[in-house]
C-alpha cells in the first residue's frame, strides 16, 4: 500500500516538474504534463493515498541565492561555481539524493556557456564562505537524521566551497532574522528553498537553481477537489513562507474566501493540524508538501 | 505599510496576548493554592503525585507542554480537536503556571512559625478560620515579590501560544517584519512588553504598599 501512494506522488512530482523552469524549452507541453498530474493526483486518492495535492496550484516560484545588495562579484562567483557543477554532474548528483527535489532542479548543461565560469580551485583558500540557512525547512536545508546539516541547498554549497577551494562554514539561523543576519555579515548568502519573487529588489541575486510550485494539500477523502472548493474552509500555511505570501498578495482574493487562514510556525505543526482534522487544507510548495507526506509514511 | 497600519495589525495581537494573560492569572493562581495544598497533603501518594506534577510542569518546555494539551485528545482518543486550540493553550500555561504558584505559596506558608498556629489555638481559632484570618494574610505579604516576578515571566511567555498557531503579537510581528522586510514590528514588541511589565510591577508594588500595614 505505501509502495502504491509513494509510486503514485512520484508520478505528480515528475508531472508536475516537467512544467517548470521556464525559459528554454519545457514550456511547449505544458498543457499534457498538467493532464498527466491530475491524472497522477486522482491515481494517488484511488490508491488509497491520504494526502493530495489539488491539481490547481497557486502559482511557480524561483529558488535563487541572495546575496547583500552590492555583492555582484561574490553572487558571479557563486553562481558560476553552480553552473560549473551542472556540467561536470555534481548538481544532478546530489539531486538524485533528494528524490522530492530532483525534478524540480531547472539547470541544463546545454544551456550553459562554458567560457565565463570560474575555474576549479581558482577561488581563494584562506577566504571561508558563510552559508546562511534555516534549519527547519526540508528538504533544502535541514537537520538529518545523524544531527548533522544536511539537504539540497547544503550540499550544493558545500560543493561551490570545495569546487573553489573556499572554506565552508553553515550559519542556521532564525528565518525571521535572515535580513539582520545577511546585514550584520553573520553570513554572506541566503541559501534556503529562497523565493525571489516580490524581493527582486531586496537581494543581489544569484542564479536560480531550482523551481517549485505552491499547491494546496487535503486529505483525499476531504471532498476537495478545486480552489472554489475551499469556500469557507480553514486553511493552514507556515509564516515568513511563499505560499503565504501569495495568499496576502496574488491569492488574497481566493484568501478572503477562507473561512479563516491559519498562520503556524513551522509546516509539521499544521500537517499534524490535517491529520487531527482541525484544519481543512494547507498552502505548501510542492517539494516541502511531499516530503511531509513521505516522511509521514516513516 | 505605515507605522499606524502596522499598529492596527499588531494591536489585534496585543488584545490576544492580553486574553492570553489574563485567563491564564485567573486559573493558575486558585489552581496554585490547590496543587499547594495536595502538595502538603498529609496522605503520602498525594503528596508523591503532586511532586511528580510539578516535576513535570517545571521540569518541561512550556511549548512541548502546549503541544501536549492539544494535540493528545486526538492522538490518544481521537477525538475531534477542531475548536480546542484556544482552551488547549489557556489549560496549558494555567496547569504550567499553577506548579510554580503552588511552590511560591508553598514556601510562604512554610515561613510561618509554628507559634502563630499555637497562638490561634489557644484563642479559640478554628483551623480554617486561623488559614484565612491569620496565616494567608502574612502568607501573601511575604510572596508577592516572587509572584511579581512569575507574572512578568507570563507576559513574556505569551508568545509561546504562537506554537500552536494562534496569532498573539509576537507572531504578528514576526510576520510583519518579515514581510515589509523591516525592524520596526519588533521594536513594537518590545515596547509593548515592556510597557506591559511595567504596569505589572507598579500594580504589584502598588499592593504590597497597602498590605505593609505594619511599618
Amino acid at each position: 500500500m505505501k509502495k502504491m501512494i509513494a509510486l503514485s506522488l512520484t508520478a505528480v512530482l515528475l508531472a508536475a516538474a516537467m512544467t517548470g523552469c521556464g525559459g528554454s524549452g519545457g514550456s511547449s507541453n505544458t498543457k499534457t504534463t498538467e493532464a498527466a498530474a491530475t491524472e497522477a493526483a486522482t491515481e494517488a486518492a484511488a490508491a488509497g493515498g491520504n494526502y493530495v495535492f489539488l491539481d490547481e496550484t497557486l502559482g511557480v516560484e524561483s529558488y535563487a541565492i541572495g546575496f547583500r545588495v552590492g555583492d555582484e562579484e561574490l553572487a558571479q562567483t557563486v553562481s558560476g561555481a553552480v553552473q560549473a557543477l551542472v556540467l561536470n554532474g555534481t548538481y544532478d548528483a546530489i539531486g538524485e539524493k533528494y528524490p522530492d527535489i530532483k525534478d524540480y532542479l531547472c539547470l541544463n548543461a546545454e544551456d550553459i556557456d562554458e567560457s565565463t565560469l570560474p575555474e576549479e580551485g581558482s577561488g581563494d583558500s584562506s577566504y571561508t564562505f558563510k552559508h546562511g540557512f534555516d534549519l527547519d525547512y526540508p528538504p533544502y536545508s535541514y537537520l538529518k537524521d545523524d544531527g548533522s546539516v544536511g539537504g539540497f541547498d547544503v550540499e550544493l554549497c558545500q560543493a561551490v566551497c570545495e569546487y573553489l577551494g573556499w572554506g565552508y562554514e553553515a550559519v542556521p539561523f532564525n528565518w525571521d532574522a535572515k535580513d539582520m543576519e545577511l546585514n550584520a555579515g553573520s553570513c554572506d548568502c541566503i541559501w534556503s528553498g529562497f523565493t525571489k519573487e516580490g524581493r527582486e529588489d531586496d537581494y543581489t541575486w544569484g542564479i536560480t537553481y531550482s523551481n517549485n510550485t505552491q499547491g494546496i494539500l487535503v486529505a483525499a477523502d476531504s471532498g476537495i477537489t478545486s480552489l472554489a472548493d475551499l469556500e469557507g474552509k480553514i486553511v493552514g500555511v507556515q509564516t515568513a513562507t511563499s505560499a503565504y505570501d501569495m495568499l496576502e498578495d496574488s491569492q488574497a482574493d481566493l484568501a478572503a474566501t477562507f473561512s479563516e487562514l491559519k498562520v503556524y510556525e513551522t509546516y509539521t505543526i499544521a500537517y499534524n493540524d490535517l491529520k487531527a482534522g482541525a484544519i481543512d487544507a494547507i498552502a505548501i510548495d510542492m517539494t516541502a508538501g511531499s516530503f511531509l507526506i513521505a516522511s509521514d509514511g516513516n | 505599510m505605515s507605522f499606524s497600519t502596522m499598529l492596527a495589525a499588531m494591536g489585534e495581537g496585543m488584545l490576544r496576548t492580553c486574553a492570553i494573560f489574563f485567563l491564564t492569572l485567573l486559573f493558575s493562581l486558585p489552581l496554585g493554592m490547590v496543587v499547594m495544598f495536595l502538595r502538603r497533603s498529609k496522605i503520602r501518594v498525594v503528596r508523591e503525585v503532586t511532586k511528580i506534577y510539578i516535576a513535570i510542569m517545571r521540569g518541561t518546555p512550556l511549548m512541548l507542554q502546549l503541544l501536549m494539551w492539544y494535540f493528545s485528545p486526538y492522538y490518544l482518543f481521537g477525538l475531534s480537536i477542531r475548536g480546542y486550540r484556544f482552551p488547549a493553550i489557556i489549560i496549558g500555561f494555567a496547569m504550567n503556571y499553577a506548579a510554580y504558584f503552588a511552590e511560591i505559596f508553598r514556601g510562604g506558608i512554610e515561613a510561618i512559625p509554628q507559634g502563630q498556629y499555637e497562638a490561634a489555638e489557644v484563642l479559640g481559632y478554628s483551623k480554617t478560620q486561623t488559614f484565612f484570618k491569620i496565616i494567608l494574610p502574612q502568607v501573601i505579604k511575604t510572596i508577592l515579590p516572587s509572584v511579581t516576578n512569575e507574572v512578568i515571566t507570563l507576559v513574556k511567555d505569551t508568545s509561546l501560544a504562537f506554537t500552536l498557531a494562534y496569532n498573539e503579537m509576537f507572531s504578528l510581528a514576526k510576520q510583519i517584519a518579515a514581510s515589509q522586510t523591516s525592524f520596526v514590528p519588533f521594536v513594537v514588541a518590545g515596547v509593548f512588553y515592556f510597557v506591559a511589565n511595567y504596569v505589572v510591577a507598579f500594580v504589584m508594588e502598588r499592593i504590597e504598599k497597602a498590605l505593609d500595614y505594619y511599618r
